[in-house]
């Protein structure tokens, strides 16, 4: 078929690899914008949520935010940050996309760390505080320790959605394995070939993370598989 | 001045004037989802059942449907065009592939954990294999299961946004618009039924369960 | 599918069978005399060293209770479910009510078949009255007929009529375990099958739930086979014991006198425990053996005389009674102290009679008469029969007596 074909004429003419629209670039900016996002998500939600649970304060917050985090579409997140971008001077293209990540990344975060921080059972902690460990010690020594899968885990499912919806940048401008996508999907039908290459591109970069990923988990944490 | 109306978040007077169009993409929005939701979950559930019958096909399924799960919308949906074109056939392969995963570990899980006892003594009862679970493990699978479905369908919802952008109406078609015209009112407006309509389905859901499982109100 | 009960003649007379299908209706006219039958069985299951049950024969009559005991391993589990193929013989034969099990469809054979397992297994969706109409509604009974039967069964197995409507989770475990039973029952099946059925409730509600099961008994006569792994259990429901050994062998198959009396070998003396001779007593009772009439005066006698029956009898004491009545009974130092040369007229009746404090009725096991009779005083124990609004005094019994019972 044509768009087959012309996807693989794509893929095998070098120049279309290398340069500041290349098949690298691309997926060097996709992933970096992800660890970015990550980065900002991970310093808003697990501090945050850690001390919560740990105080056991709000436990409906957590589930909420699940609910609400998985329901508000991923496209309209970024789509909605656009305009206050430009409002505010940030232009398009990697600050609104990047805010847009930290809002997905930080639902899965904060519940897992939550979960991971008050599911600790409460005849170790109490175990923990008769032994004269203070306040301090207790989060460090015993809380966190014992949540470290869950909260591995939530970063795990952060990093996937956050790579996946970087896709999604390319519609407000910001230059990604997606944009081949999008603007393919803009030139109709002579666009096809390149559709299908950033499709091919994008599913293989989110399944490598996703890999990547798991074997770093179980490589963590190997009592739990 | 209208520019200045155009800029704020949403322009009142458009939603007036528009509402015809924003009934139609609700129309768009909820055939395309519960075709794929309805879809998924009948294709789930003999999947389910193949998977809990033949244990070997456990692992390959959930395999797949993790991939696909895995695989972000837009790009799925750019696999598909090739073969299926744009439109509605390609939307509604790709979004019931993302219900799948969730439906299939939960209905599995859910016939799993139906206590061992109440499975002899169906079968001391003489129940064949297929009565015994569309009666007895079935239902008590319910719980498990419309966990999975609630899940489903909330992505599933908001992923019909995605679906605009080759080919189908709905919400995301007043999101794209909103994007191409530099103009917030539909985007909010798309965005906030979007996710009221995903909030309606998960309270309709709960309220379901709670009304097709009786013995689990008199704890 | 819906038809009318069919009966079969047996050694006991006419037993009820349950609605089934047609096939099942023709075969079970050429009934023959035992209920179930297993010839030469054996299993092994895939993957294991050992053999759950090998070479296993033996047969249940029509309307008897037969209980299979031994310890763990010893594949009584595996032999009961083999009988309505919840699990498959690797080899040998198992009748049930004179075909070949394997000749039906499994889920038709075990509509037939009632089955009670230790969780119960309640379906926790069904309220209690739908789980007891499990298998009519199977078969095919309308509402009306499943909610008569729902009733009478609740009934028989004493179970609150209110708790019907409720659901599983609501009952205690004596009442599930009820319930289980009734479910059982609810085709009305020629056969139950019972699998360490009361191993899951407290000893009281045992005790209780094992008597139901004696009394349902005489009402229904079923054909049952119970698994446990409680000896006393199966001693006290069981008319035949199968005492199995790891590896699904038969060690002796016979009724509790029986084995108590004469254990086969070493095994089954060890697996039987101790005190075998008390325990076959507790099989027994008072009306099994003869009571004498021991020191015993009318009213009507003298003084004297009662002193010479108290030299004769050797012993302190004399009872005072007529005919069937007994009145009482008088010690030496009383009969002593009112002796009086001047008046040679009174007689035993005269004097302040005492009550017997050690009295057994004809109903009585003889190991608890042997209780009373250990405790009392005379070292006897008077047997009183009950009959309307009066007693019957029907003689008295000692140790002597009591361990002839053991001789029939």
């Amino acid at each position: 078929m044509n768009t087959i074909s012309g996807a693989i004429d794509f893929l095998s003419t070098a120049e279309n690899w290398t340069g500041p629209r290349g098949i690298f670039a691309r997926t060097w900016a996709q992933i970096w914008i992800s660890l970015v996002a990550m980065a900002i998500a991970a310093a808003i939600a697990i501090p945050g949520s850690v001390w919560l649970a740990h105080r056991r304060r709000v436990p409906n917050l957590s589930v909420a935010m699940v609910n609400l985090g998985r329901a508000i579409p991923s496209f309209a997140i970024i789509v909605l940050i656009f305009p206050f971008s430009i409002r505010f001077g940030f232009g398009l293209g990697f600050w609104p996309t990047c805010v847009a990540l930290v809002i997905i990344g930080v639902p899965p975060m904060f519940t897992n760390a939550y979960a991971g921080i008050s599911s600790t059972p409460r005849d170790m902690v109490e175990a923990a505080s008769g032994i004269g460990m203070t306040d301090h010690q207790v989060l460090r020594k015993v809380e966190l320790p014992v949540s470290l899968p869950l909260l591995i885990t939530g970063v795990r499912i952060a990093a996937v959605t956050i790579v996946a919806t970087a896709t999604l940048g390319a519609i407000v401008g910001y230059d990604c394995l997606g944009t081949y996508i999008v603007s393919g999907l803009r030139r109709g039908e002579s666009g096809r070939p390149e559709v299908l290459v950033g499709a091919v591109l994008v599913a293989a970069l989110a399944l490598g993370v996703d890999l990547f990923l798991d074997r770093l988990e179980r490589a963590v944490s190997p009592w739990n598989r | 001045m209208i520019a200045d109306e155009r800029r704020s978040l949403i322009w009142w007077a458009w939603v007036g004037d528009h509402l015809d169009d924003i009934w139609q993409r609700t129309v768009e929005h909820v055939q395309i989802a519960l075709i794929a939701i309805v879809v998924g979950c009948l294709l789930s559930f003999v999947l389910s059942v193949i998977a809990v019958r033949f244990r070997w096909t456990f692992k390959p399924i959930t395999r797949v449907g993790s991939i696909l799960y895995t695989i972000p919308s837009l790009a799925l949906f750019g696999l598909l065009i090739p073969f299926t074109g744009l439109g509605l056939l390609t939307a509604e392969i790709a979004l019931v592939s993302y219900t799948i995963f969730i439906l299939v570990s939960n209905t599995v899980a859910g016939l799993d954990a139906v206590p061992a006892a109440v499975k002899d003594a169906a079968d001391a009862m003489g129940y064949t294999w297929w009565r015994r679970l569309l009666t007895v493990e079935f239902p008590l699978a319910l719980p498990t299961v419309i966990a999975g479905l609630r899940i489903a369908s909330v992505t599933v919802i908001g992923l019909v946004t995605v679906a605009a952008l080759i080919g189908n109406g709905g919400y995301g078609a007043l999101i794209n618009d909103g994007l191409q015209r530099s103009f917030p009112t539909p985007i909010v407006i798309g965005s906030v039924l979007s996710v009221a309509f995903a909030l309606l389905v998960d309270g309709l859901l709960a309220l379901a369960l709670w009304a097709l499982t009786p013995w689990r109100r008199h704890a | 599918m819906v038809g009318d009960t069919w009966w079969v003649n047996s050694s006991t007379g006419r037993t009820p069978i349950c609605t089934a299908t047609a096939r099942f209706r023709q075969i079970l006219a050429e009934s023959g005399r035992a209920a179930i039958s297993l010839v030469d069985v054996t299993k092994h299951f895939d993957g294991s060293l050992t053999t759950a049950v090998d070479g296993l024969s033996f047969e249940v009559a029509t309307g008897e209770i037969v209980a299979l005991v031994g310890p763990s391993g010893c594949g009584k589990t595996t032999t009961l479910k083999m009988i309505n193929r919840l699990v498959e013989p690797t080899s040998g034969t198992i009748m049930v009510l004179g075909a070949d099990q394997g000749s039906l469809p499994a889920h038709e054979l075990r509509r037939s078949i009632g089955y009670v397992i230790q969780q119960i297994g309640l379906f926790p969706h069904r309220t209690v009255r739908r789980n007891i109409g499990v298998v009519p509604e199977l078969i095919g009974w309308d509402r009306e007929r499943i909610d008569a039967r729902c009733d009478e069964l609740a009934d028989l197995v004493g179970l609150e009529r209110d708790l019907l409507d409720r659901y599983p989770a609501a009952l205690s475990g004596g009442q599930q375990q009820r319930a289980g039973v009734a479910r059982a029952l609810a085709a009305d099946p020629p056969i139950l099958l019972m699998d360490e059925p009361y191993s899951a409730v407290d000893p009281i509600v045992r005790a209780r739930l094992q008597d139901d099961l004696l009394a349902l008994q005489d009402t229904v006569h079923k054909t049952i086979v119970i698994v446990t792994h409680d000896i006393d259990e199966a001693i006290k429901l069981a008319d035949r014991v199968a005492v199995m050994n790891v590896g699904g062998i038969l060690e002796q198959f016979a009724t509790p006198d029986e084995l108590l009396d004469a254990p086969a070998n070493e095994f089954v003396a060890s697996f039987l425990g101790r005190e075998r001779g008390l325990r076959r007593l507790a099989l027994r009772k008072v009306a099994d053996v003869t009571p004498i009439a021991g020191p015993s005066v009318t009213p009507g006698a003298s003084l004297s005389a009662a002193l010479s029956v108290m030299d004769d009898f050797a012993t302190t004491w004399v009872a005072v009674a007529e005919a069937e009545v007994l009145h009482g009974w008088l010690s030496r130092e009383t009969v002593e102290g009112a002796l009086d040369p001047g008046d040679p007229g009174s007689t035993v009746g005269d004097l302040p009679l005492r009550p017997f404090g050690s009295r057994v009725s004809p109903t009585t096991p003889l190991r608890e008469a042997l209780d009373v009779i250990v405790n009392a005083h005379s070292r006897m124990a008077v047997v009183i029969e009950r009959d309307g609004d009066r007693d019957r005094y029907l003689g008295m019994i000692t140790i002597d007596e009591v361990a002839g019972g053991l001789e029939s």
